[in-house]
């Protein structure tokens, strides 16, 4: 039996670990991301109070006592948990009336609410894998950040493609692939408009003359449009170059454009840790897939503020998952009384109660969404040494036993 | 009142169809979930006098539970936002708040349906690939039990064993894939319109049409599956949507397709869309006439209408190309996600405007399908939810079905551009009376599912029952039921939302010729991205029904 590896967004399901001695000592195929991600799969088994070593009860019922007796408090879903676990953590943000998030990050988030203007144009990667003719990576080179996106998703050939174009657009330093058929270089300023360039060539618009620096654009969405089945892959995570928020919105509006004479889908690399979980389970119990805050009664949506920065007004905040992964830069924890419930919770510095847990796939059996929001079985490969789901399931008892619903 | 193990609800009257009582006055007697034949005295007793009594609803098309609904509910936080549903409150079990829209969060989704009678529900259009998101959110639509039906007919594997006249390993790959996603029944969306689509071919428009250049046709895709799902002994026939969704002129196909099928048990889904004359791009007129003759004359096709309601709706369906079409023609949203091998996904929101002629007549044709319709048990409602509107318009359908003058009333405010010739313009007299509303919406739906423990009130029965009081307002009465009791639970009380018990899962898991998973498993490794022992969804809750497994 193969597992998942949650490193990144790819969701490889193909790897074999070996454990020895209650540790991974090897993984296959190499992959540096998935190295990292299972480590040797050793985790901190602790439980504090206040620093401190406590039991479980104790730290259910502290844990339940500060964050029940909050005015306004926060529930952050962290990587690395499984969805089960993460139903859980909003369940509780629903019974706390807490502003709840997860781990999107600014530029996922601007594709989101892009996605949610225009619609969008997208495939699971198997679909990309076994039909696109012609492949544009926009500011991306796979390689760097999701290993094996290309050696699975985009190989040379697929099922229904026997030859498959690779076109590069760079953007300032985030660079594409390098040695590929037709590739293009924009400055992070120009980047929209030559978006815009390309989607008003394939929608065959008069453009009037153009800057030398967009003429590019022209040549590769005439490529483009010699395929059939044309992917934009393009990373939805954070760069080495700001974003414009246009950006996201572009390359939207790119993939369907193709629509119209071939066939087009966009693909949105995003991080591991199961993010996109957390985003479908928000999505089908708020009908929000992030940002949203319970304290009205009922879920609404805060789009133009991420949970995160709002988590630093809150008087309590209850971490669920991976606190290390939560944020760039790192939520103060110290500052805020803290609940941690996570992979390595007893390492969050001031946490006022910290409950390790194991980590989703490699642990913790369960469901993990790949990148294209394919779920996927989660295996473990180690035993927990506390389950995130059954704690949070004891939490959310604890909750529901001392304070109820909380009143408007 | 505490949540009883015996209950009789006294003095209603029961329509009860699927037992020939019609509005008789007698008691229900339930304990332990199940409806029983006596009680003694003393027993907890539900006042129904005056009261119609039915069984649960039971809805046997919508889209309220997959990843194309969670997808859809991105487009609309608008909708959301004018529709909050608080945390119900609950005596027992967990009350969670969400919101509404055309495509409401799962838990006021559960609510919802509860709230309106309804006990049973599936969704009619599940990704084989992404099955373990919709048991997901299932896992969290408490009040109705439910399933969900699987898309086949464009899907890889399948298309390559009609092609190489494989009929045998097309049957055993179905049950397999039922089993593997915890199917509840096939469906078929568009077949071979969906590989078309995304192979560049862009739809299938003829039964005869070879799909993406292979030997394989939507004919042979409906002859395959259908005898596949009788022979496999399925509980429900095989779900069609057909060739041509929302075309001018599309009976033609319709009635292809139901021809090609004769004498094959059948179900025709959201028949509505299909049954249209004209010409694309010239006319548009009913041909709900035409559509129900063949019907009522074939007693081994059933179908439910997917009656089109004015105001909000979101279409959503694997049949990407239409929506491809209806996003250029409206100039609204649209969302598109190919999957892998299997099927495809697309998403418009819409309006449906009486004013609007196209809008309009499809009104007319779906009242027109119900109206001409003369065997309810093979005619059942639905509005393909959220397709043609809301689950939440099911009592104002109910109106215009029983209600003549509502009807009407209405009729004479709508474009009428295309309504010439239409049977409901020259007059359409009749009234479904409340036995028929039970047949059509849960006695009916029940029996053409093979649910043999619901819709219906007869000893064994689950004990899923509405109590709705009379009103003169037939949308109101149907809008607001005074009790709902699923699995002999009181759900609602007084119209109120008091508990919320989680649903029974209903899936299949159908024998099969082992062999076909060493086939399976090469075609995986060879071309899927998902390993096949991590395909199968596992896990679920309750045990699958087992059919046709050697010894």
């Amino acid at each position: 039996m193969t597992v998942t590896c949650l490193g990144c967004g790819c969701g490889c399901d193909d790897l074999t670990v070996l454990v020895r001695d209650g540790r991974i000592v090897e993984l296959s195929p190499p992959c540096p991301v998935a190295r990292q991600w299972f480590g040797d799969g050793t985790v901190p088994a602790e439980i504090q109070v206040e620093g401190r070593t406590a039991s479980i009860e104790q730290a259910i019922e502290k844990a339940a006592a500060l964050l029940s007796g909050a005015r306004r408090p926060a529930v952050l879903i962290a990587p690395d948990l499984t969805t089960q676990a993460q139903r859980i953590a909003i369940a509780a943000a629903d019974l706390l009336r807490a502003e709840v998030d997860g781990a999107t990050s600014e530029a996922a988030a601007a594709g989101l609410l892009a996605a949610q203007r225009r619609g969008r144009s997208a495939a699971t990667l198997g679909e990309i894998r076994n039909r696109a003719d012609v492949i544009l990576f926009w500011a991306v080179d796979p390689r760097e950040r999701y290993p094996r996106y290309l050696e699975r998703y985009a190989p040379a050939q697929g099922l229904h493609v026997q030859n498959r174009a690779t076109l590069s657009v760079s953007i300032g330093a985030d660079r594409g692939p390098a040695g590929v058929e037709l590739a293009a270089e924009f400055g992070p300023a120009e980047e929209s408009d030559a978006l815009a360039v390309m989607v008003a060539t394939v929608r065959g618009q008069r453009l009037g003359e153009l800057p030398a620096a967009l003429r590019p654009a022209v040549a590769l969405a005439e490529r483009m449009m010699k395929g059939r089945y044309i992917a934009i892959v393009h990373d939805a995570e954070p760069g080495r170059e700001a974003r414009d928020v246009q950006r996201a919105e572009g390359v939207v509006a790119l993939a369907q454009a193709l629509n119209d004479g071939a066939r087009s889908a966009l693909s949105s690399l995003r991080a591991g840790g199961n993010r996109s979980g957390a985003e479908a389970a928000l999505t089908w119990q708020t009908g929000y897939p992030m940002r949203v805050s319970y304290r009205e009664g009922a879920p609404a949506y805060e789009a133009a503020t991420s949970g995160l920065s709002r988590a630093l007004a809150a008087d309590a905040v209850l971490v669920a998952g991976s606190a290390a992964a939560l944020g760039d830069p790192a939520i103060p924890l110290d500052r805020i009384p803290a609940v941690v419930i996570g992979p390595a919770a007893s390492a969050v510095k001031g946490a006022k109660v910290a409950i390790d847990t194991g980590v989703a796939g490699i642990h913790e059996p369960g469901i993990g969404y790949r990148m294209d929001d394919v779920p996927l079985p989660l295996t473990p490969v180690l035993p927990t040494p506390r389950g995130a789901a059954e704690t949070l399931m004891r939490l959310l008892g604890a909750l529901r036993a001392g304070a109820g619903r909380k009143a408007p | 009142m505490s949540k009883p193990t015996r209950l009789r609800i006294v003095g209603g009257a029961v329509h009860d169809p699927a037992h020939d009582v019609d509005g008789e006055i007698r008691d229900v007697c339930i304990e332990d979930g199940r409806i029983v034949a006596t009680l003694p005295d003393g027993v907890p007793t539900l006042d129904a006098g005056g009261m119609v009594v039915m069984p649960g609803g039971v809805d046997i098309h919508a889209h309220f539970a997959s990843s194309t609904c969670n997808h859809a509910r991105r487009l609309i936080p608008d909708e959301h936002a004018g529709d909050r549903a608080p945390a119900p409150a609950l005596l027992e079990g967990e009350a969670r708040s969400g919101t509404g829209g055309t495509v409401p969060s799962t838990f006021t989704t559960g609510y919802r349906y509860a709230g309106l009678g309804y006990t049973t529900a599936f969704d009619a259009a599940v990704a084989p690939l992404l099955a373990r998101h919709s048991h997901s959110e299932l896992d969290d639509t408490p009040c109705v039990d439910g399933g969900i039906f699987v898309l086949m007919g464009n899907d890889e594997y399948l298309l390559r064993q009609i092609e190489a006249g494989e009929r045998d390993r097309a049957k055993d790959y179905a049950a397999w894939l039922l089993g593997a996603t915890g199917g509840y029944a096939v469906k078929i969306v568009n077949p071979g319109g969906i590989e078309a689509w995304k192979s560049g071919q862009r739809n299938a428009t003829g039964l005869d049409e070879p799909i993406s250049g292979r030997n394989v046709t939507p004919r042979a895709i409906l002859e395959t599956l259908t005898d596949a799902a009788n022979q496999l002994g399925l509980p429900h026939p095989v779900h069609i949507h057909c060739n041509n969704l929302g075309v001018a002129g599309n009976v033609a196909t319709t009635l292809a397709s139901m021809e090609t099928l004769a004498g094959r048990r059948s179900h025709f889904t959201h028949l509505q869309f299909h049954s249209y004359g004209g010409e694309p791009g010239k006319t548009w007129s009913s041909a709900a006439a035409a559509v129900m003759e063949y019907v009522n004359a074939h007693a081994e096709v059933s179908v439910d209408v997917g009656q089109v309601m004015f105001g909000p709706a979101m279409t959503i369906t694997a049949d990407a190309p239409v929506e491809y079409l209806l996003h250029k023609s409206s100039g609204r949203r649209w969302t598109n996600i190919d999957i892998e091998l299997e099927t495809g996904c697309g998403i418009v929101p819409l309006t449906y405007k009486d004013k609007a002629a196209v809008s309009a007549l499809q009104w007319v044709v779906g009242l027109e399908l119900f109206l001409l319709s003369q065997d309810p048990w093979r005619v059942v409602l639905s509005t393909d939810h959220p397709n043609g509107g809301s689950f939440l318009s099911y009592p104002a359908l109910i109106q215009l079905l029983m209600d003549r003058t509502v009807r009407d009333d209405r009729l004479k405010q709508i474009n009428q551009r295309h309504l010439a010739g239409s049977a409901l313009a020259d007059g359409l007299a009749r009234e479904y009376t409340l036995n028929e509303i039970a047949i059509i919406t849960r006695a009916g739906p029940a029996r053409l599912l093979g649910l043999r423990s619901k819709g219906h009130l007869g000893v064994g029965a689950d004990a899923d029952v509405t109590v709705y009081a009379r009103e003169a307002d037939i949308a109101k009465m149907f809008s607001t039921p005074r009790y709902v009791v699923k699995g002999g639970s009181l759900i609602v009380e007084e119209g109120q939302l008091r508990r919320a018990p989680a649903g029974q899962r209903l899936r299949l898991a159908p024998g099969y010729d082992q062999a076909i998973e060493r086939d399976l498993r090469r075609h995986f490794e060879a071309h899927s991205t998902v390993a096949f022992e991590h395909y199968p969804v596992r896990d679920l809750p309750g045990a699958a029904v087992e059919i046709g497994r050697a010894g």
